[in-house]
């Protein structure tokens, strides 16, 4: 250990020191930091002392705010099911690490190799020879009870192949200090990206800490797994794909930050199709090839031909592109099989007869009711056990909430589960409840002890298993094991594996040696593609709204008296734009307050939260800054709903949140790599301003707007200054018309937006074929034809009209090309 | 006995579909009582990729993959088929049903005949106490366990109505037992619902039915049309027993197994991924021609909206 310390009585610890005066080990429970006699731990004293000294300092409070605020501009968050209020939730990390010492680490770590060995070889069994079952050591009944013993993968699965590539393990350490296995994840673990975070969170918190001690490093676990499922990749293939069941589930924020970290693309069940048995990834380019998948989406959701036909999420086809060996899924579909508390009981005898070794880390003790004798002992000893499903999360009108403490039910209730385990006795198991031991948790200025588990992680390398040094804490309130989840409330901890040897080595991670440059190549997911083209439509729509308000309030605010011709019409477009009812059009300040805050299809908040919809789909690959933003605009709105509704105020609104728009887009253009998902965002925002405009000069440039209607139309294209500078005697309709719509120098006018957009789609995949341009630039190009031929001076409202539907039609050409299904079938088919 | 079945499944799709997967299990296999001939699968339009695997059960499964464009899909099966009838042993020959509980919960076998399967809920058979209850009925303590399979079967003959009115190929099997209204598929996941319930091994399968109304028997639903029943797993040396609810009686000679598994999922005739935009309709006709009198088959179309062939 890096840190030294002596022995150290009880009465001179607590006299020295506020931070864990009063704290005590709870009777009955092992506690991590003191003994029963109320002595520290000698592996905990050093991080004891070095939080005192900054706890007497008046710095810990600090401290542990850092991390807080790390985790909160990360945007870590996690959702919380059935939680209409809050769905996301932000990160709740408490503070303190969760030690452990490296003779523990020793055990834990022996015993989760071991485990995840064995249970990748009861796997390969039973989805291959069987022979478990056919040998008597496994009945029949305890696999074939699992919902996730997927029958289609059944001998359908290629030799050789790994079944469990990421695998973890709830432990709870017991009174007497021996850890247990609680359960085994087996299906898709999560949190192991969770971790990475809390450890960069406390890493900054406790900083000269957590540079003291000889903390086990994360980042080379998650290195050497990215290396074993990276060498499955094909040459030329889409790289590795991490495969999310998307925005909605609990834990998509680690399935994007783990994409992110690791270097594989995220993607949901539509970004991909099975064709002659192979996966393919559905770019702007075409198809490319999928040979390595890392799997979050629940096995059963995977194939909905094959498995289960409900699921929206997954890839029709791939439980037949596995049989035929063409993509390597980790963990292989069918794993959860592996998590079945039924199969607790069997392996202890089930180690010792594949592995020829006694099971290292003890499961929960527990009893299997689909067996005669078990069942006998269950019932005989039914008020000191849990009873649970067996195979699910719960038995439907016998326990619907899952595992249940038999002494604590009523007598009608326990005689009818007396009679359900008579009768369906393969439903049940009965387990042994289990005590969590304590560690440290920062609560109100001190230490105060609270029941926690330990997640470990194991994962596949080259060279066989390896272990996570660290893990997720998890920590409760109550000392049983059940109660503790993040869906109830829970909190985390980062886990410090303290190392034997000296800091020398695994105190500073050495900088890799030759790591590949990788560059970002061209095959932009076609879902992605179409999410940030909508967001550039939605952003530059919020943006136009916001600038429509701005100058209706401005004219509003100015003028005591009735509203002038230009502020009527500036309403009527906020009618006509679907942005307020028309009830709300005859008061100026109602249409205002209305685009602002009401829930209209063209309103501010409708067209922020599309924008967000969009970037959430696509959270890996957009810019951080500009999500935080977007999200502000979100809150500003929110926010600004229940304050003042005068013009001034209005008009003090709306400027601030065209602010925060231009941040938005400011950090798109400044921290986005020029590549094609850059450019799709360009062409949605450049198709809606072109629109935009052409809809402004139709509502401003006529007769009824009256003579200050062109200065609004000059003010919403940004272009009034340029105009006064040019044009020194006033405004009139033609010169007006040939700098918004006309003037190519004037990059908010419509022919510089339609340049661009012909720019942008030159460069991207397909712009071309053999018989010239495709279809979005054809229709661009006829359309900048067109603009050009114009004579400002006789631009008609249907002339507008038929540019605003040429901007739609190359909208829709892009779509076609790019994003939808149909157009990429044809090409496949015509490539092959 | 000789038969020679074809079914025809037509899809009309709203709008051009320009690509689709399907799988196929329209292809009854040889087994026990059962010999096939001779069997096709003729598709319009000719699928791009083809290809044939057998599933876990045993059953015949055809993979296919459309590419072009198309507005109507086509599947005709027809197979040739030699069918034994079926041994009936006596059901006080059959152990009681507490003991066949406890022999099936032993079975040392995982493959895809042994009754293992069949004893758990499965996707479309969630089991429910007041399906139980109803079953307990026809297992009294001491009872064969074939013997109680034949009084539910006649039970749900007797007390429930056959009305494909009632019930769509995804009504759940609580409320067809509440309404005591359905079709076969409803009959048969009811009466799997309810031996699972006290832990009896029971599947579901799906297949044809042939009928040549008797001078003087009434004709049996079901005719000429595609059909499924219960099979109930009756000890080691009785096997699988068919049971037809639909119609109060054991399968007999006259009963041509399609395909079996857990529930209508585990063989759904045509199930199939499309892209498309707008909905469809089906028609599916059948026909079974006791081969000595073979003719060519006629074909008898009937509308229907359902996304899977016809239940009866």
């Amino acid at each position: 250990m890096g840190v030294a310390g002596g022995a150290q009585s009880k009465d001179e610890a607590s006299a020295a020191d506020g931070l864990i005066a009063g704290y005590r080990p709870q009777s009955g429970l092992f506690d991590e930091m003191m003994d029963g006699k109320g002595v520290l731990r000698p592996h905990w004293r050093p991080l004891r002392d070095r939080l005192s000294e900054l706890h007497a300092k008046g710095e810990l409070a600090a401290c542990f705010a850092t991390a807080d605020r790390y985790l909160k501009d990360s945007g870590v968050f996690y959702r919380v099911y059935d939680d209409k209020a809050a769905d996301e939730r932000p990160w709740p990390l408490s503070h303190v690490p969760i030690l452990v010492s490296p003779e523990d680490w020793k055990r834990i770590k022996a015993g989760a190799v071991q485990r995840a060995a064995l249970l990748e070889a009861i796997l390969a069994d039973c989805y291959g020879e069987r022979r478990l079952v056919a040998e008597g050591a496994l009945p029949a009944a305890a696999i074939a009870g699992s919902p996730e013993y997927l029958r289609p993968l059944a001998g359908g699965t290629p030799p050789g192949t790994r079944f469990l590539a990421f695998y973890a393990l709830d432990l709870g350490r017991g009174p007497n200090g021996e850890w247990w296995v609680i359960r085994d994840r087996a299906q898709a673990p999560s949190g192991a990206g969770y971790a990475l975070e809390n450890r960069n969170a406390i890493a900054r918190a406790l900083t000269d800490i957590y540079r003291a001690f000889d903390v086990e490093r994360l980042a080379a676990f998650f290195e050497a797994f990215r290396g074993w499922l990276t060498s499955f990749r094909e040459a030329d293939d889409a790289g590795t794909c991490l495969l999310t069941p998307g925005q909605l589930n609990e834990t998509y924020f680690e399935h994007a930050y783990l994409a992110r970290q690791l270097g594989f693309r995220l993607v949901e069940g539509q970004d991909l199709t099975v064709r002659d048995q192979k996966l393919y990834l559905r770019t702007i380019a075409g198809l490319r090839r999928v040979s390595a998948l890392w799997r979050r989406l629940d096995s059963d959701f995977c194939d909905p031909l094959e498995l289960n036909q409900r699921s929206q999420l997954g890839v029709p086809g791939l439980v037949q592109a596995i049989r035929h060996g063409n993509v390597r899924v980790a963990n292989a579909l069918g794993t959860g099989l592996g998590e079945a508390p039924a199969l607790l009981g069997f392996l202890p005898a089930l180690a010792r007869r594949i592995l020829d070794q006694p099971l290292a880390l003890p499961n929960v003790a527990t009893w299997w009711c689909g067996q005669a004798a078990e069942r006998r002992e269950v019932l005989d000893q039914l008020d000191r056990l849990v009873v649970a499903p067996a195979f699910t999360d719960r038995i439907p009108f016998v326990l619907d909430r899952g595992p249940e403490v038999v002494a604590e039910m009523s007598a009608a209730r326990r005689r009818q589960l007396v009679e359900a385990i008579g009768r369906r006795g393969v439903d049940f198991v009965g387990q042994e409840l289990v005590n969590l031991s304590t560690t440290p948790v920062w609560q109100e200025g001190r230490l105060v002890p609270r029941p926690f588990q330990l997640r470990v992680y194991v994962a596949a390398t080259a060279d066989g298993w390896n272990v996570m040094p660290g893990g997720l804490g998890i920590i409760g309130d109550k000392p049983d094991a059940r109660a503790v989840s993040m869906q109830q409330g829970a909190r985390s901890a980062d886990v410090w594996v303290l190392s034997e040897g000296g800091p020398a080595e695994s105190a500073l991670p050495s900088p890799p040696r030759d790591i590949a440059i990788r560059r970002a190549t061209g095959a932009l997911p076609s879902r992605a593609a179409d999410n940030l083209f909508w967001m550039g439509r939605y952003l530059e729509r919020a943006e136009s709204t916001l600038r429509i308000v701005r100058a209706l309030t401005a004219r509003l605010a100015q003028s005591e008296r009735a509203p002038h011709a230009d502020a009527l019409a500036l309403t009527d477009l906020l009618f006509k734009w679907g942005a307020s009812p028309q009830a709300a059009a005859g008061a100026g300040v109602g249409a205002a307050a209305s685009a602002l805050f009401d829930a209209g299809i063209g309103s501010v908040p409708h067209l922020v939260q599309a924008a967000r919809g969009c970037a959430a789909g696509i959270r890996d690959r957009f810019p951080r800054d500009s999500l935080i933003a977007l999200d502000e605009l979100h809150a500003f709105i929110t926010a600004a709903k229940t304050g003042p509704r005068g013009a001034t105020a209005l008009l003090d609104m709306a400027n601030h949140a065209l602010q925060i728009v231009a941040a938005v887009t400011g950090f798109h253009d400044e921290n986005m790599n020029r590549l094609s998902g850059w450019r799709f965002l360009q062409l949605g925002l450049r198709i809606e301003r072109a629109i935009g405009t052409c809809r402004f000069a139709r509502q401003l440039g006529v007769e009824a707007a009256g003579p200050d209607g062109l200065d609004a139309l000059l003010e919403l294209a940004e272009s009034l200054r340029t105009y006064r500078v040019r044009y020194m005697l006033g405004t009139a309709r033609a010169p007006v018309f040939d700098l918004v719509l006309l003037e190519p120098n004037n990059p908010r006018s419509v022919a510089f937006s339609l340049a661009e957009i012909a720019k942008h789609l030159e460069t991207l995949p397909n712009a071309r074929g053999t018989q010239g341009p495709a279809g979005p630039l054809k229709e661009a190009e006829a359309r900048a034809a067109e603009i050009a031929e114009l004579d400002p001076a006789s631009i008609s409202d249907d002339r507008l009209i038929g540019i605003e539907n040429g901007m739609m039609r190359i909208s829709n050409e892009i779509s076609l090309t790019y994003f939808t299904l149909r157009q990429l079938a044809a090409q496949d088919g015509s490539g092959r | 006995m000789m038969f020679a079945v074809r079914q025809v499944t037509t899809y009309q799709y709203a709008s051009l579909v320009p690509f689709a997967r399907h799988t196929l299990r329209l292809t009854p296999g040889s087994g026990g009582r059962q010999e096939v001939l001779g069997s096709t699968i003729t598709l319009d339009p000719a699928p791009h990729e083809r290809s044939e695997t057998v599933d876990f059960f045993g059953n015949r499964v055809t993979h296919i993959v459309i590419e072009r464009p198309h507005r109507t899909l086509l599947v005709a099966s027809e197979a040739e088929v030699r069918v034994e009838p079926p041994a009936a042993p006596d059901p006080a020959d059959c152990p009681a049903w507490t003991a066949l509980r406890e022999a099936a919960g032993a079975v040392r076998d995982g493959s895809g005949r042994s009754p293992i399967h069949h004893i758990y809920p499965s996707r479309l058979v969630p089991l429910h106490p007041d399906i139980r209850d109803y079953a307990q009925a026809c297992f009294p303590d001491g009872r064969s366990v074939l013997a109680g399979g034949i009084a539910l079967t006649e039970r749900i003959k007797a007390e429930f109505v056959y009305d494909p009115q009632a019930t769509d190929v995804t009504t759940p099997t609580a409320e067809a037992f509440a309404m005591r209204r359905g079709v076969c598929q409803d009959f048969a996941q009811v009466m799997i619902a309810g031996l699972r319930a006290l832990g009896l091994p029971a599947a579901y399968v799906s297949g044809y039915l042939r009928t040549e109304p008797l001078p003087g028997h009434p004709r049996l639903a079901g005719a000429d049309a595609t059909h499924a029943w219960v099979a109930l797993w009756c000890g080691e040396e009785a096997g699988w027993q068919g049971l037809d609810p639909t119609n109060g009686v054991r399968v007999g000679a006259d009963h041509i197994e399609l395909a079996f598994g857990r529930d209508y999922a585990d063989v759904s005739p045509v199930d199939g991924v499309i892209v498309a935009s707008g909905g469809h309709t089906l028609s599916v006709s059948v026909d079974v021609v006791p081969s000595e009198e073979a003719t060519p088959p006629a074909v008898k179309e009937t509308a229907g909206v359902s996304p899977r062939p016809a239940r009866p």
